[in-house]
């Protein structure tokens, strides 16, 4: 058995962008992530962030096939999850759940907590009879800390860190060896978000199981992870232990990303040195050439433009990697023919659809 | 000492609703001076938006109560005529919202939302407001301000668009801004450009900042003084060291508490449990009678906490131990503020 459960290579989701026209063609794409390598290991904590349209919900949802992916690979325990027939993408989601952000949304208002927890059950085919089924969902209610008893209720019967918990009993339904948690506390008050965090670490060492916990939310990620990831504009640019990551950024935008967190320590925010990043995030239809970073980056250099950097060890801690010249260039040479222009015109970050929306979905 | 900019006293709102009379805020107290930063925090539901919203006019006059004083540079808002607001309303109060796009009006151009503003309170012609949009545009750190200011809202980025709004509500050098969760929707570098942002055009304009969040690392690196909200009370009111460092009542220590600290060390390599508040806050229409906390308080145990309202009273010991002269008070009949 191997200690990798889900690894990707050069995961790709292009998203086209068609003309107005009547010909609707093809003009250009939205790279929303545009070669991610990633290995997830099992019984590991993942946590993966970046700002609002990096590609981290397209990612998570690439892994699970939500989206298809257009170019790569993804091997969930051993199997090639972009080959997988209609049959068996059923088996994949059984094992592989998804809690989404926002639980007004992702709950069904017109059916009881048992109807949306049960759900799962019968597309499976799990706890054949109707009495099985119900005290499988009065335990995994209890599992995620409701009392089974509310069974019978609707969703706008319950706060926001209830629905959250019954949108967590349905993603566990189906015993999954891994959860995709994405943006699972963004909508969340703070005292609630806690709550729900304990509850995700609890479940994890109960089950034993994989989570991909996607957020914007730095502190709740380095809370959280054993692992962090880093996107920038749909590429993961640096990846490593959470602690390693979180006290000694390799990278950057990292660097960048950790210093703009506040903390709610006055003494500690007046002296605090914020790296503040001039302007905004390319539009991921015009992606710099070489490291996707350098238009906003305050170190790049001559290899920037020119060489898009691989992920590459750094710094003391072992599985610690990042995509930067800084530590060596290393990397593939960009070619000057399919050269993309010179940094994004306002325009450009206009007309992309951006994955922010999406997100809202 | 100079007059603050807004004092408010005793802010009462109550809002008709279908399942009964929602008590959301119920005898408020503060004041902002010039140049001054004060954060109000609470959870969803405190009544800290709805707050501002009653001084500005802005709530649905059916339905909603309010009652009290808010004084904006001597002159009560609540008591003001339609017209006399509608005069305040950008040389008196700025405002900033959550979302930056719904706060825009997509069809008109970035120039027009900034001109129409200037012309209501200025009497200048239509190119000099042009003009001065640009100004505010260039002033806010938007590149390329010529071009921008024909735009569309659409065609900018969220921080982007927060920073119009930010234009737009500076735009008559307003003595008070109102900024409620103004950061929320943006992203942390983003953030933290916006709040460069208003930190500076305070410092030059001398003006007052009511600043609307449920983030305390926001608050700790903004605010002056803190107000903490719950059930649409003040529970505890101070400085910020005061308050975030040194909390006297049992909610704002949970609320801390329930935060990631990544201070504190690692036990066998993984964080330890966060802090929670059990159960949820109290829906306005069926507030508890005594302390608004009571029913999820830790701490509780005092005979008064289920049938008397603790006032907000000074946390001495606190106070005196770190020398501050500034009032540090908390309304609660347990820990150390208490009486």
């Amino acid at each position: 058995m191997s200690d990798v459960l889900l690894s990707a290579r050069g995961l790709e989701v292009h998203f086209p962008i068609r003309s107005g026209g009547a010909l609707r063609r093809t003009t250009g794409a939205v790279r929303a992530v545009d070669g991610v390598d990633l290995d997830i290991h099992r019984g590991e904590t993942l946590g993966l962030v970046g700002e609002s349209g990096c590609g981290k919900s397209t990612l998570g949802n690439a892994l699970l096939r939500l989206v298809e992916p257009t170019g790569g690979t993804v091997t969930f325990d051993g199997t090639d999850v972009t080959a997988l027939g209609r049959r068996q993408l059923r088996e994949l989601r059984r094992r592989a759940g998804m809690v989404f952000q926002d639980p007004f949304a992702s709950l069904d208002p017109r059916r009881t907590v048992a109807q949306t927890v049960s759900e799962p059950l019968e597309v499976h085919g799990l706890h054949g009879g109707r009495r099985e089924r119900t005290a499988r969902v009065g335990e995994l209610l209890e599992l995620v800390g409701l009392d089974p008893a509310v069974a019978d209720r609707y969703p706008h019967e319950f706060s926001g860190g209830q629905r959250q918990r019954v949108g967590i009993a349905r993603a566990l339904a189906g015993e999954p060896d891994f959860l995709v948690c994405d943006e699972a506390i963004a909508s969340l008050d703070v005292s609630v978000q806690a709550q729900v965090l304990n509850l995700l670490r609890r479940l994890q060492q109960q089950l034993g199981l994989t989570l991909l916990f996607i957020s914007h939310d730095l502190s709740a990620v380095r809370h959280v992870a054993d692992r962090i990831a880093v996107m920038y504009l749909g590429r993961v640019v640096e990846v490593g232990p959470a602690e390693a990551v979180g006290t000694h950024p390799q990278m950057p935008y990292t660097q960048a990303l950790l210093s703009a967190v506040p903390v709610p320590h006055p003494e500690l925010e007046r002296n605090r040195q914020r790296i503040v990043l001039r302007g905004d995030v390319p539009s991921p239809a015009a992606v710099p050439s070489g490291c996707r970073f350098r238009t906003r980056c305050p170190q790049a250099f001559e290899p920037c433009p020119d060489v898009d950097p691989a992920l590459q060890p750094v710094g003391p801690a072992d599985g610690h990697l990042a995509a930067c010249h800084l530590h060596g260039v290393v990397g593939t040479p960009v070619s000057r023919e399919d050269d993309v222009p010179e940094g994004p015109t306002p325009g450009d970050a206009a007309r992309a659809p951006r994955d922010a929306g999406r997100e809202r979905r | 000492m100079t007059a603050p900019v807004l004092a408010v006293e005793d802010l009462r709102v109550q809002l008709r609703t279908p399942r009964g009379t929602a008590h959301v805020v119920n005898g408020l107290d503060y004041t902002v001076g010039p140049g001054e930063t004060v954060a109000v925090v609470g959870e969803s539901g405190s009544g800290k938006s709805v707050s501002v919203l009653a001084l500005m006019g802005l709530l649905p006059a059916r339905t909603a109560t309010v009652t009290g004083r808010a004084l904006l540079q001597g002159e009560d808002l609540l008591a003001m005529s339609p017209d006399r607001l509608r005069q305040v309303r950008g040389p008196g109060i700025g405002m900033v919202f959550q979302d930056p796009m719904t706060s825009l009006n997509p069809v008109l151009t970035v120039g027009r939302q900034l001109v129409e503003g200037i012309r209501a309170h200025q009497q200048v012609t239509r190119q000099a407001a042009r003009a001065r949009a640009v100004e505010l545009l260039a002033e806010v750190g938007l590149p390329d301000p010529q071009r921008a200011v024909d735009r569309y809202p659409h065609e900018l980025s969220g921080g982007m668009r927060q920073r119009v709004v930010i234009a737009i509500a500076l735009s008559n050098s307003p003595a008070l801004l109102v900024a409620d969760e103004a950061t929320t929707a943006l992203d942390v570098t983003v953030q933290a450009q916006i709040i460069d942002l208003v930190e500076r055009l305070q410092s030059e304009h001398g003006t007052g900042v009511v600043w609307i969040t449920h983030d305390l690392g926001v608050v700790a690196g903004i605010a002056d003084r803190v107000l903490v909200m719950y059930g649409g009370r003040c529970v505890e009111d101070g400085t910020v060291d005061d308050v975030l460092e040194r909390p006297a009542h049992p909610y704002t220590r949970g609320l801390l508490g329930a935060l990631p600290d990544l201070a504190e060390p690692l036990s066998d390599g993984r964080r330890p449990d966060l802090a929670t508040i059990p159960g949820v806050p109290p829906p306005p229409t069926d507030l508890p009678a005594g302390c608004v906390f009571w029913p999820r308080c830790p701490v509780r145990g005092d005979a008064r906490c289920e049938t008397e309202q603790p006032p907000l009273a000074f946390v001495e010991s606190l106070s005196r131990a770190t020398g501050s002269s500034l009032p540090h008070r908390a309304a609660t009949w347990c820990g150390e503020g208490a009486r």
